[in-house]
């Protein structure tokens, strides 16, 4: 297993292509806006060495049998489930923020599945291939980001019916060693300080879009892939200050990029599907399970942090011990826990898939997302509900140090006597980066969007069976007998 | 010398502040006659488990048979016995002492 520093040399030895405000970088690792998201990412790594974290965050390979990140392991079993979920929520809460190497960590449990359903099925390699590459991910401790969501075009088309073809990520040439690709995938979480990227198709596809039904494993730094880093709120503030940043040591999301892939050649032993149209809907299906699962122990460890930030904000300006505070807080933790009920519970139910591993259920891990598109955002507006105006108000890290201005900010800024400015200054600026903006979309957005959760949760609904139990007790039509 | 392992539960949402019972017990083991050891270096006399609630994921039966006794903390609770957070290091110090005193007479 790497450490933290082990883990960004290894990012030192790549040279990928990022670009951000129109330059190319020339060190990931050193530059400024990218350094939180590092640090974020390096305590997935480090938490697995501290003996307080070590049970979640390590596991024994069930390949190997040796001891490895648990962020490299495919679950073996219900207890692996609620694991990760445990795991998520005590990474949530040291780094306050999105450490990015979940996104990878599911898809590779999801390909893991399906590699072994296409053999099953077309007699083809695909599950050994990825054995393969699971084996080298566990014994180098890899940050594999997942790259599943194409631009998309126009929504309405088929990926083969688009008018520019790289709107989803397809195969342009097919060769002895290898597939050529072309294409882009949208929103990568972690994507500019991974090792690699596995990519995956983003929607269930028919034998027209044979084609775009493809999924690999490409190094970062692999000839023709090309990050774009998006943009986040504030996000100049990690260049030009520290405690406007309010989390200056692990940032305020994840920091996702747009993958270009410009013609890249991915040698074989690195494809998992190709052209095997009817299993990209389950590959899509089984990640966004596996990544729904998540968010009520992330979002939650998260929420648990802001919690208390809210109540330290609340007590440096007097008002911790209003009734209406409190019962706001109590509704922050209800909401916040009511997520993580829900990351349990589709745990607890999760079941074995033909090839062994484990999946979380899959109504209740879109119930899960579903929530947390709602609660995250009633957490955040019950603390800024509690935090007030100055949320929005607060005066720069610049003027609090100012000759000028300085003293009027620190002796009107200031709220209780006990605490200083500074200090209610910092837990401003913490709630800012925590609830407004970028964060509040990650938590709309990241998994799919509310929409395509719905979407799963008719589909798994059964609503014929719950016709037949209303059916029952209103007496109507044939009455099925109980076996008594 | 005594040897005692701690094993932890992964301190995902505890209750109790796991990290500094951890560190107090390495504070004091000098005191009770004792070097803490991993776990998996084998012939261990006392296995202290720390779990930061009741639900007590460190307690498990792989981790117990790996030591002449243990002493288990989940959340407020030692030994069965609710404790509160203040009291808990005196009484897993006390705890501790029992064990190594009775290690002594057999």
């Amino acid at each position: 297993m790497k450490t933290g520093n082990q883990y960004r040399e290894s990012l030192r030895k790549l040279n990928p292509q990022v670009y951000l405000m129109g330059e190319k970088i020339a060190s990931v690792v050193d530059h400024p806006a990218f350094v939180p998201h590092i640090n974020a990412a390096a305590l997935t790594y480090d938490m697995a060495w501290a003996p307080e974290f070590e049970a979640l965050l390590t596991t024994k390979s069930h390949l190997t049998g040796e001891k490895i990140n648990r962020y490299t392991h495919i679950h073996q079993s219900h207890d692996d489930l609620i694991a990760k979920v445990k795991m998520l929520r005590a990474l949530g809460q040291q780094v306050g923020s999105c450490f990015q190497r979940c996104v990878g960590h599911d898809g590779m449990n999801a390909v893991y599945s399906v590699t072994y359903d296409i053999d099953q099925k077309k007699g083809t390699q695909y599950h050994k291939r990825f054995l393969d590459f699971l084996k080298r991910v566990q014994k180098d401790d890899l940050m594999i980001s997942g790259a599943m969501t194409d631009p998309k075009g126009d929504r309405s088309l088929s990926p083969s019916k688009q008018k520019d073809p790289d709107s989803y990520v397809h195969v342009i040439e097919k060769r002895k060693d290898g597939i050529v690709v072309n294409g882009a995938k949208a929103h990568i979480t972690g994507g500019i300080n991974s090792h690699g990227h596995l990519v995956m198709p983003t929607i269930g596809m028919k034998a027209e879009d044979a084609d775009y039904a493809v999924c690999f494993y490409v190094p970062v730094d692999a000839p023709g892939v090309i990050h774009v880093f998006g943009r986040q709120t504030n996000d100049d503030r990690k260049c030009s200050c520290t405690m406007d940043q309010g989390n200056p040591e692990y940032g305020i999301v994840g920091g996702e990029a747009l993958v270009v892939l410009e013609k890249v050649f991915v040698p074989w032993e690195h494809v998992f599907m190709c052209g095997e149209y009817e299993f990209a809907g389950d590959l899509v299906e089984r990640f966004a399970t596996a990544h729904r699962q998540n968010y009520g122990g992330c979002k939650t460890g998260v929420s648990d942090a802001l919690v208390g930030a809210t109540l330290l904000l609340a007590e440096s300006q007097g008002s911790e011990k209003a009734a209406h505070v409190r019962e706001k807080l109590v509704e922050m933790v209800h909401l916040g826990e009511t997520l993580y009920a829900c990351s349990i519970a589709c745990s607890c139910q999760g079941y074995a898939m033909p090839a062994g591993n484990f999946m979380a259920d899959p109504l209740l891990a879109n119930v899960t997302k579903l929530n947390v598109t709602r609660n995250v955002y009633e957490i955040s507006r019950l603390a800024h509900d509690i935090a007030g105006g100055v949320l929005a108000t607060t005066p720069s890290e610049a003027d609090l140090r100012s000759p000028c201005v300085g003293k009027y900010v620190s002796k009107y800024l200031k709220g209780v006597d006990t605490v200083p400015a500074e200090t209610r200054i910092k837990l401003v600026r913490l709630l800012e980066g925590m609830t407004c903006g970028t964060a509040l979309v990650e938590a709309l957005h990241g998994a799919g969007s509310p929409q395509a959760q719905r979407i799963m949760i008719g589909r798994q609904a059964n609503l014929e069976r719950k016709k037949r139990l209303a059916q029952k007790l209103a007496k109507i039509g044939d009455q099925p007998k109980l076996v008594c | 010398m005594h040897r005692v392992a701690v094993k932890y539960c992964g301190s995902c949402n505890p209750q109790v502040d796991l990290s500094r019972l951890g560190a107090e017990l390495a504070g004091m083991a000098t005191e009770l006659g004792a070097a803490i050891v991993p776990l998996e270096q084998g012939d261990i006399d006392l296995v202290v488990i720390l779990c930061g609630c009741p639900r007590a994921c460190g307690n498990k039966s792989e981790v117990k048979a790996r030591a002449r006794r243990f002493v288990l903390v989940a959340g407020h609770c030692l030994d069965g016995k609710p404790v509160s957070e203040e009291k808990l290091v005196l009484s897993l110090r006390q705890h501790c002492l029992t064990f190594i005193d009775a290690a002594k007479d057999t």
